[in-house]
């Protein structure tokens, strides 16, 4: 009796605790609701910045509002945390990050426009497409109080960057024909720079940063072995001298990097006060996404990127939050659906791709009925919770360069039919797909194994291509042996994949484009196949890239650019299917936010402020 | 001198050991299909050159074999190598070694304080209603996966405010004053040791439990029982000696635990530990660093044995008296 009484109590209350969550967790009346949409800002941005002269010191001045002293900005970054504070070695974003704190470049980007504006630099001009003339500000100093000169930035260049130290990702794209830019110092504030031809996507590489020739020199002069863990993330913090508006405080491995301001920079308000306005500067270092929201959620974070779902939840949060939501337009990623278009065999005599398979992926009919049959939308609406845009073009939807003439379509079914029939595919009374010899088309679609969004993608594509009568085996593969059939087995069939890109310099994207390019993904030339056959098309956008670079204003750059962007939407290598929306959340406290789509959500950190009374 | 003769020969045994883990672990790394370079290959900025460089840099241009005769030469000299990021594996284990020593010392003594006596108490008042109880909330605690209880923790912490979103110290920890500082960290540290104190308490309670019953069932305890002795005597003095024994063994794994036990639990609370450490390095096939935990893992392990035995030989004169015998 007793026992039956424990029992019959034990089922009670664990009823009453699970009836609890569910009441708790789904309100009853929950009618289906159109999901809050984020509209990108319009936002009014304050004057460009300009050079005052006061007591001989160039200041570059601030026009945005002025505001108030102090306080701290807590950002996040999700991973390990940087893998050094040595500019030169980073090889990651976060390590670059840090860096782009502590170390200023002589140029900057402009938020909206995109072009290049001085930052280290008081003035720069370009000569004959070829010729670099940059005037250093007059009185700007080190974190130790030296100032900085001519010395610096042609000891940064000359024997830093083209002397190959480091990650030398700048050296190698600077080489033109084997030959690298000349650097010379004229007086000890003008810096001369010479590229052996007419080179643009130079200009973008001023922004790099700048180092201490007297800090740095001991470090170059013990080799590169002894460079590559210079300033490493063991170092002492207090031994890094610095240029930027905050310099490190504090590095605790795998917890933050705190950042205090530098009370000695050089841009000031419009009262002639020194910036930045804030104390610190905080990154907090959280292994993941979820960590990251629960801690904005907590109130240890002060701004926060969102994907997806959480967009949705915070959106209903914002009306009773102390935080506002931004919306700055479409990401730098694309994400992009590739054909194996290789026509060359391995080393043992047999095709990478089967030649069956050949037939189809070579016939641009296939691949622009394969294109209209992708409904884009409905994955923008499924995948991304309706936080993306469609995307048609190769370069993404902020670049500079996008080419507006080239129109997105919808799916088109009936389209994608005519174009298959006309090149000789039928369909059996089952609606199964067969090409003109009687093959049934089958293949492969392939994407990295735990990327949950592609993974969702290559479903739909598979759908979408199934309702063409197409037989698609979508498999996920592991990250590495997809990077390694990629570029090494080249024996796949279809991919789903993203590359980032630079919204301001298309010459990036070079090692994917040029047709002997290190990721030319969809039609890989090994090195024992460098000379082989090229398309005609593949042979014009070489002309493009290479052409594209020597050109000198953006007008006639865009041209080239331009046109390898229409190539590449009418021939379809790469089919583009999205670009995610970049989403932010701020506390209302901070002013002076001036999101934009080029800059991101706190670019103008030193002009950012704290207002108190604004909870 | 007899013990001594002991230690040398079971640290003389570990060496073949510590060469088989070390290879097995080397030759399952390199041929797993993880490419540390999968990440700069994919990325369209990155030269040619830059890729030979690297692989260069790396070693991964020379054969396996090569690269493990390498590995193990620098090992025995003590140089534990450099990481792919080009930082000194000591210097980056050691930042990371206090964090979870802490952690792992602080549960690890708590549950055995905690775990043992309630272990004890359990047993004596076998099939009492506080029995019963124990049994009910040591399953619960076994039954609840770690890093479920773990992730409705942070959810808590979030909801009140009363406890930090996971860390160790606050991002103004070098302002506060020492009692601030040791307030900070014990308030950081409430929620990952609650996760694994649940866990592990639950698990030595029922093995001491266990073991007392099996002790207090068997003829000498009824003996002693019958010779008059009281109560407390013949649980402390008799039984209690006799039901330790597997648990020191059990002290000895839980000594390897202190340096890789908890590698889940950090990840969840973004504690800076060993296990986050080593969980990033293994993805990215850093090789001397997952070598480095590896073998750090295997000596750990084979000491808290060592250490358990020499206890063992210390309480149990059965083994005191089979050794000595041998020798």
């Amino acid at each position: 009796m007793k026992r039956i009484f424990y029992i019959i109590f034990v089922l009670a209350v664990v009823i009453f605790i699970t009836k609890a969550c569910i009441k708790r967790d789904i309100p009853q009346n929950d009618s289906v609701r159109l999901r809050p949409k984020a509209k990108i800002m319009n936002v009014i941005y304050p004057a460009d910045q300009k050079t005052v002269v006061i007591n001989g010191i160039d200041y570059l001045q601030s026009q945005a509002p002025i505001g108030k002293f102090g306080g701290a900005l807590v950002a996040s970054t999700i991973g390990e945390g940087p893998k050094t504070f040595n500019p030169f070695n980073s090889k990651d974003n976060i390590s670059s990050l840090m860096s782009d704190i502590m170390y200023d470049g002589l140029l900057s980007t402009h938020p909206v426009t995109g072009k290049p504006i001085p930052k280290l630099a008081k003035s720069f001009e370009i000569q004959n497409g070829t010729d670099y003339i940059i005037k250093l500000r007059h009185g700007v100093k080190w974190s130790d109080g030296k100032p900085i000169t001519a010395d610096d930035v042609v000891f940064t260049w000359r024997d830093i960057i083209f002397g190959g130290y480091g990650n030398t990702s700048i050296r190698d794209s600077v080489v033109i024909d084997g030959q690298l830019p000349e650097v010379y110092k004229i007086d000890d504030y003008t810096v001369k720079f010479v590229t052996p031809q007419p080179f643009a996507p130079f200009v973008t590489l001023l922004a790099s940063p700048i180092a201490p020739k007297h800090i740095y020199q001991p470090a170059v002069r013990k080799g590169k072995a002894y460079f590559d863990t210079f300033l490493s993330t063991n170092a002492d913090p207090k031994t890094f001298v610095t240029s930027g508006a905050f310099r490190l405080k504090e590095y605790v491995p795998a917890q933050r990097a705190v950042f205090e301001r530098n009370p000695d920079y050089y841009l000031i308000n419009t009262d002639n006060k020194q910036l930045p306005y804030l104390d610190k500067l905080v990154y907090l270092i959280v292994g993941d996404v979820n960590n990251e929201v629960l801690k904005f959620e907590g109130g240890e974070l002060d701004v926060i990127g969102l994907q997806g779902a959480n967009v949705a939840r915070f959106k209903e949060l914002e009306k009773h939050s102390d935080f506002t939501i931004y919306n700055i337009g479409p990401d730098t990623g694309t994400m992009y659906l590739s054909m194996n278009l290789n026509t060359r065999r391995n080393d043992k005599g047999d095709f990478y791709v089967d030649p069956v398979k050949q037939m189809w992926f070579q016939d641009k009919n296939f691949r622009t009925a394969v294109d209209y049959a992708i409904d884009r939308k409905n994955m923008v609406l499924n995948i991304a919770n309706g936080l993306a845009q469609p995307l048609f073009t190769a370069e993404s939807l902020n670049s500079i360069f996008l080419n507006k003439e080239l129109k997105p379509y919808d799916r088109d079914l009936n389209k994608s039919r005519e174009l298959l029939k006309k090149s000789g595919f039928y369909w059996d009374k089952n609606g199964k797909l067969y090409d003109k010899s009687g093959h049934r088309v089958e293949f492969n679609l392939i994407t990295n194994a735990g990327n949950t969004e592609r993974e969702a993608i290559g479903v739909m594509v598979k759908q979408d291509l199934e309702d063409l009568g197409m037989k698609v085996n979508f498999k996920p593969v592991e990250f590495n042996s997809l990077v390694n059939k990629l570029v090494s087995t080249l024996d796949w069939d279809m991919v789903i994949m993203g590359f980032t890109g630079s919204p301001l310099e298309p010459n990036g994207g070079k090692n994917v484009w040029l047709s002997d390019g290190t990721l030319h993904v969809y039609n890989m030339r090994l090195e024992k196949d460098k000379y082989s056959k090229r398309f005609g098309w593949e042979k014009r956008i070489d002309y493009l890239f290479i052409h594209g670079a020597l050109a000198t204003n953006f007008e006639d750059r865009k041209k080239f650019y331009d046109e390898y962007q229409e190539i590449i939407y009418n021939e379809k290598p790469m089919i583009y299917i999205y670009s995610p929306l970049r989403i932010y959340a701020i506390r209302n406290k901070f002013k002076n936010i001036f999101p934009s789509s080029l800059g991101g959500i706190t670019y103008n950190i030193e002009e950012i402020y704290i207002n108190r009374e604004d909870k | 001198m007899e013990i001594l003769k002991y230690i040398f020969k079971r640290i003389l045994q570990t060496i073949p050991l510590l060469i088989i883990v070390s290879l097995i672990s080397f030759f399952i790394i390199r041929l797993s299909p993880v490419d540390p370079l999968a990440e700069l290959r994919l990325n369209p900025s990155v030269s040619k050159e830059t890729l030979q460089r690297e692989t260069e840099r790396l070693g991964l241009d020379k054969p396996i074999i090569v690269q493990y005769g390498k590995w193990a030469k620098s090992f025995i000299k003590g140089d534990l190598g450099i990481t792919a990021n080009g930082e000194q594996v000591s210097a980056k284990l050691k930042e990371r070694i206090p964090n979870t020593l802490l952690l792992t010392a602080i549960v690890i003594f708590l549950s055995w304080s905690v775990g043992v006596p309630l272990g004890i108490l359990a047993a004596i008042n076998w099939k009492s209603p506080l029995d019963r109880m124990l049994t009910v909330l040591t399953s619960i605690g076994m039954a609840i996966p770690s890093f479920f209880f773990a992730v409705l923790l942070l959810i808590f912490a979030v909801k009140t405010g009363w406890f930090p979103v996971g860390g160790l110290t606050s991002s103004n920890f070098l302002e506060m004053s020492f009692g601030e500082k040791i307030l900070d960290i014990s308030r950081h540290l409430v929620l990952p040791v609650t996760v694994l104190f649940t866990l592990s308490l639950a698990g030595l309670q029922r093995q001491m439990r266990a073991n007392l019953l099996d002790v207090l069932d068997s003829d000498y305890v009824k003996f002693a029982r019958a010779k008059g002795l009281s109560e407390f005597k013949v649980i402390f003095k008799h039984a209690l000696r006799n039901a330790i024994n597997p648990m020191i063994t059990l002290l000895g794994f839980e000594f390897a635990g202190l340096l890789s036990g908890a590698a889940l639990t950090e990840y969840v609370f973004q504690y800076p530990g060993l296990g986050r450490l080593i969980l990033e390095a293994v993805l990215k096939s850093d090789i001397n660093l997952v070598m480095a935990s590896l073998m750090m893992g295997a000596i750990m392990l084979v000491l808290g044995n060592l250490i358990a035995d020499i206890l063992l030989i210390i309480t149990d004169p059965r083994i005191r008296q089979k050794n000595g015998g041998q020798a």
